[in-house]
């Protein structure tokens, strides 16, 4: 390989400038600052800031609300995951399936992804209201009264099913691509080695999706954990009775809401290290445990 | 064990677009079948076919006695080698031979006996535990195999298993291929483009255009006897010479031909020879040297001795006997 060597050693340093400087200003400041303020205490009238040492995270898990939110977290999390992967795989089979009209429904149904989130929240909010909305009154009608403003239970199924709606469509792309890369003579090998339809699905198919499948995980859950906050906060504003308040919609309500905002920023390095630990848990296994 | 009847068999796609048509082989039991042709015959079609990998739109395709055109593939009784060899890469080479019985529903203690036999037989034993990436081409082509004969099917079918091997690799699989289906006795139906292949191969061959037959036979009936011009062009290296009759208007016998047909090895230089070649290049093969130039207006070769004088116009002689006739509107063989 031939190698182009430059002298000057400003040029990439100001090559990289940009990006060097949206990073350290949008990620790394706020990130050491959020860090710094979970050490502190201000008082309520924001005169006198404290050093409280590790005080704002041990309240955090004296907390009841705090623990709730945990639980709600995972709830939320692990449902929008499911609804959507599940969803976007049986979209994926379907699509493939087809021969002709393959693309215009490709095409359909990455739609909603373009939609914003907040903007997804708003569109299910009408479609979920209980009281001008048109699904509470189709439930109605056969005698299920759905009303996610007082019920948590309700709650929890309209944010999980406004959440997942518009990650269907990127996970759906992602597993279109991956069966269409699974050769059609492995396929026809299992059919003539005795397996039917469902048998090569499950035993040639998804191990060979394993890959898409796994990344597809976790970026779901990233997804879930903290991209959802604009659909909370377009809907149940994380109501009622906390039924439906994730750990990032936490961070804001008590940082922004309450004006706590050392332990809103405890909170947030809390959410900091989940990531991170995530992101790591990525690297190791995707290319090591699940590729063949 | 089984023979195979392909009864007028035929495939129209639902556009219109004909792709085989009226086929009819009688495959005896134990046959090893080539199937060749240039690409785009239809020759992997018809096989898929047999398969039940593609629908049989006319005709009927026998397995023994049973009618299979709406058969499952799984039900056929068939193994397919197939040219990327589809092997499972998930899983080990051990569960890729298994994958088949497993699904058959066959013991345990069986599947171990049949996948040792088959391993034992392919020479494929130490590597029963690794994964096919980590395989070579030839031991992934050994898999494929090991894969079909674990199940001890009725029949093989093989669609251009050796033609991601490199030149060295396909001669000697060609040989192993030939001798197992010798040893087990399967019958065997083979697709090839390689005339060389099929020639070394088959019992009988099928030569295939545009989705027709041209001609069945043994490998020397159809060198011998090409049915056509398209079968006297395709078979035999280097390819047979086919000259317009008008362009050697002297030669005895051939006043009802079209085409005349004189393979390069049957043509020898003679001063008083009937038939004039012009010399355009010469390619040296070490114990012969191939003239290539034309006759009349025909591209032509001739095989000759590496210490043959040359020179710019040849007179040519052939060997008596040696000329093949063809109707000058059909094409087909005259005798």
């Amino acid at each position: 390989m031939k190698r182009v060597v430059f002298n000057n050693k400003f040029l990439p340093l100001l090559l990289l400038a940009p990006q060097l400087i949206i990073t350290a200003i949008f990620f790394l400041w706020p990130a050491a600052q959020a860090i710094r303020q979970s050490f502190l205490r201000e008082d309520a009238f924001g005169l006198r800031t404290e050093f409280v040492g590790i005080d704002n995270y041990t309240a955090l898990f004296r907390s009841s609300e705090y623990l709730n939110s945990f639980s709600v977290t995972l709830i939320f999390t692990v449902s929008v995951t499911v609804v959507t992967m599940v969803f976007a795989l049986l979209m994926a089979i379907a699509v493939d399936r087809l021969i002709k009209s393959e693309k215009v429904y490709t095409t359909l149904l990455i739609w909603p992804y373009a939609v914003a989130p907040a903007v997804a929240g708003i569109l299910w909010w009408f479609i979920f209201n209980p009281s001008i909305g048109i699904l509470p009154y189709v439930l109605r009608q056969v005698g299920i009264n759905f009303n996610w403003i007082f019920d948590p239970t309700d709650a929890m199924i309209f944010v999980v099913i406004a959440s997942a709606w518009s990650r269907i469509s990127y996970s759906f792309l992602f597993f279109l691509a991956g069966l269409q890369s699974v050769p059609a003579s492995l396929r026809e090998a299992a059919a003539i080695d005795g397996a039917g339809p469902v048998k090569r699905f499950f035993t040639i198919t998804l191990p060979l999706l394993s890959p898409t499948t796994f990344f597809l995980l976790v970026v779901n859950l990233v997804y879930a954990m903290f991209e959802t906050f604009a659909v909370i906060d377009a809907t149940t504003l994380g109501g009622p009775a906390q039924s439906t308040n994730i750990l990032v919609y936490k961070v804001y309500q008590d940082g922004f809401v309450g004006q706590n905002l050392g332990s809103s920023a405890a909170q947030s390095v809390i959410l900091m290290g989940i990531v991170i630990v995530l992101t790591v848990i990525q690297f190791r296994f995707v290319e090591k445990r699940v590729a063949y | 064990m089984a023979s195979i009847t392909l009864d007028n068999v035929g495939k129209v796609y639902p556009g219109g677009t004909r792709a085989i048509g009226d086929v009819n082989i009688d495959i005896a039991d134990g046959e090893f079948i080539v199937l060749v042709g240039p690409s785009g015959c239809g020759k992997s079609t018809l096989l898929r076919m047999v398969a039940g990998l593609e629908t049989i739109t006319e005709g009927q395709i026998r397995i023994g006695d049973r009618v299979v055109n709406d058969v499952e593939p799984m039900d056929r009784d068939i193994a397919m080698v197939f040219q990327n060899y589809a092997l499972y890469p998930h899983m080990s080479v051990r569960q890729n031979l298994a994958y088949g019985l497993k699904n058959r529903g066959t013991s345990k203690a069986d599947i171990e006996k049949r996948v040792a036999e088959a391993a034992e037989i392919l020479q494929i034993g130490p590597f029963l535990d690794r994964k096919p990436r980590a395989l070579s081409g030839g031991q992934r082509q050994r898999v494929a195999m090991g894969r079909a004969i674990v199940r001890e099917p009725a029949a093989f079918l093989f669609d251009e298993p050796l033609s991601n091997l490199d030149a060295k690799l396909r001669v000697t699989m060609r040989l192993e291929i030939k001798e197992l289906q010798r040893r087990l006795g399967t019958t065997s139906i083979y697709v090839t483009h390689d005339q060389l292949e099929a020639m070394t191969l088959a019992d009988r061959l099928v030569v295939l255009s545009a989705g027709k037959v041209e001609q069945i036979g043994t490998p020397l009936e159809v060198y011998r006897k090409p049915a056509s011009t398209f079968v006297a062009g395709f078979i035999g290296s280097p390819a047979m010479n086919l000259i317009k009759a008008s362009s050697v208007p002297h030669l005895p016998g051939t006043a009802h031909a079209g085409m005349i047909g004189i393979r390069p090895e049957d043509l020898t230089v003679s001063a008083d020879g009937p038939i004039q070649m012009k010399v355009a290049a010469v390619e040296e093969l070490g114990a012969q040297r191939l003239v290539h130039g034309h006759i009349g207006g025909d591209a032509a070769t001739v095989t000759m001795a590496s210490d043959a004088t040359l020179s710019d116009d040849l007179n040519l002689t052939y060997r008596p006997g040696s000329l093949h006739l063809f109707h000058p509107e059909t094409g087909k063989r005259i005798d």
